[in-house]
């Protein structure tokens, strides 16, 4: 089984014909499945939060095993599909970048909830820089969490009154304060 | 001297007629009698051969075969029912019934993948892995699964391609061009239309055809990615280790 890092690569990924998209709708159906898994799969294992849309950006757009590298087409067809699904979302109008987001924003509120309960954080004051990196969320799926999503689901949980987002004076200042 | 007509004449005649069928009566109650005492040696011989070789028989596929082979040759199908005393002795009906159950399950699992078109060696081998309880299973096995599929009129069946036998779950008809180009797809697992043009001498309209066929009906991918650009066609159902639910 071949292997990227310590990721394991399903069958398919080898197998050429996967790397073209396919004319016939069933089969390519089929097909976008796989790949989203995959690339979610990924994702999450490998904590990436943001890819490119360019072949170099991603390791998983080429397989240089079999010499096969998945057309620009191919590439917009499978991250649009994530997108229509809630899986991501483009962060340009120009369809360069694109979020991952193997938890949806929901989910990644839930976390922060739970791991505001469990650290007994429930009326503190957090920086958001503190909660991607600080030592409370060392180990949990929080650490090192994209700022966009992290503010997001941040978002989510100030709208429904556990949580206030105040400015400071710079935007890596930013704080919370819990009210859970 | 002729005999004169007179009711004497006619009750002797009447007389050997029922003489004759009498001796004949017996010699066929004679016959039957002897038959069906050699039938019943022969039965009980085999229940004691079958009650003796049980374990050899659910466990063993080559026993398996062989024991079928014999039951053939002497017209016995110890699958035509359950209720018989196969079935109570070996309980192989059952063996066969589960089996076919996962083949259909096989069968479906891989559709969208393989279009219902699946190598019968790589279905023992899916098999072999989801069965928990180790009986190993043969394509002898598997073949007479599916041949008891066919009562449910579910359209399974096996197709000979080249040396392969592949076992189609779907009501696609493949005519004989399709045949020859998954036959010579097995070589490398897939053919491009200027390969089946030159190896079977078709015309590129021909070769397109069946191949765009193919691609309809779910049982070739295109792969557009080699470097030579020319457009490959590839066929899960004739390449081993394509498969994504062997990753589970």
């Amino acid at each position: 089984m071949q292997k990227l890092g310590d990721f394991k690569l399903p069958h398919f990924f080898n197998y050429p014909p996967y790397f073209t998209l396919q004319p016939v709708r069933d089969t390519r159906e089929k097909q976008v499945q796989l790949w989203k898994d995959l690339i979610l799969d990924y994702c999450r294992t490998q904590k990436i939060f943001v890819i490119g849309l360019e072949e170099e950006d991603f390791a998983l757009f080429s397989n240089p095993v079999i010499e096969r590298s998945l057309s620009h087409e191919a590439r917009a067809a499978f991250l649009s599909a994530l997108v229509s699904e809630g899986r991501a979302e483009w962060l340009d109008k120009g369809h360069r970048k694109c979020l991952i987001l193997w938890h949806r924003v929901q989910d990644w509120a839930d976390i922060i909830f739970r791991f505001v309960k469990d650290n007994g954080l429930e009326d503190s004051v957090m920086t958001v820089e503190e909660i991607r990196s600080g030592i409370e969320s060392r180990g949990t799926e929080l650490h090192g969490i994209d700022r966009t999503i992290l503010m997001r689901a941040l978002r989510v949980l100030e709208q429904k009154g556990k949580l206030a987002i105040f400015k400071g004076t710079s935007a890596d200042d930013e704080g919370v304060k819990f009210s859970m | 001297m002729r005999r004169r007509p007179g009711i004497g004449g006619l009750q002797t005649a009447a007389a050997a007629r029922d003489q004759y069928r009498l001796v004949g009566e017996n010699v066929a109650k004679i016959r039957t009698d002897m038959m069906k005492e050699q039938l019943a040696t022969f039965r009980s011989q085999l229940e004691e051969f079958a009650r003796k070789h049980k374990n050899d028989i659910r466990k063993n596929p080559a026993f398996r075969s062989q024991f079928h082979e014999m039951c053939a040759k002497v017209g016995v199908d110890p699958l035509a029912s359950n209720k018989g005393f196969w079935a109570e002795l070996l309980g192989i009906g059952d063996f066969y019934y589960e089996l076919g159950v996962q083949i259909v399950e096989i069968c479906l699992a891989t559709r969208p993948h393989n279009g219902g078109l699946i190598n019968l060696q790589e279905l023992c081998i899916l098999l072999c892995q989801r069965k928990s309880d180790r009986e190993a299973v043969s394509e002898d096995d598997c073949l007479r699964a599916i041949s008891k599929l066919k009562v449910l009129g579910s359209g399974f069946e096996v197709i000979s391609v080249g040396k392969k036998k592949l076992v189609r779950s779907v009501p696609t008809e493949l005519n004989k061009d399709h045949n020859e180009i998954l036959e010579l797809a097995q070589a490398q697992g897939y053919v491009t239309v200027e390969e089946v043009e030159r190896r079977l001498s078709w015309t590129s309209g021909r070769a397109i055809d069946a191949l765009d066929t193919l691609l309809d009906e779910g049982l070739a991918m295109i792969d557009d990615g080699h470097r030579d650009g020319k457009r490959r066609y590839w066929f899960p159902c004739v390449s081993s280790n394509s498969n994504p639910v062997a990753d589970t």
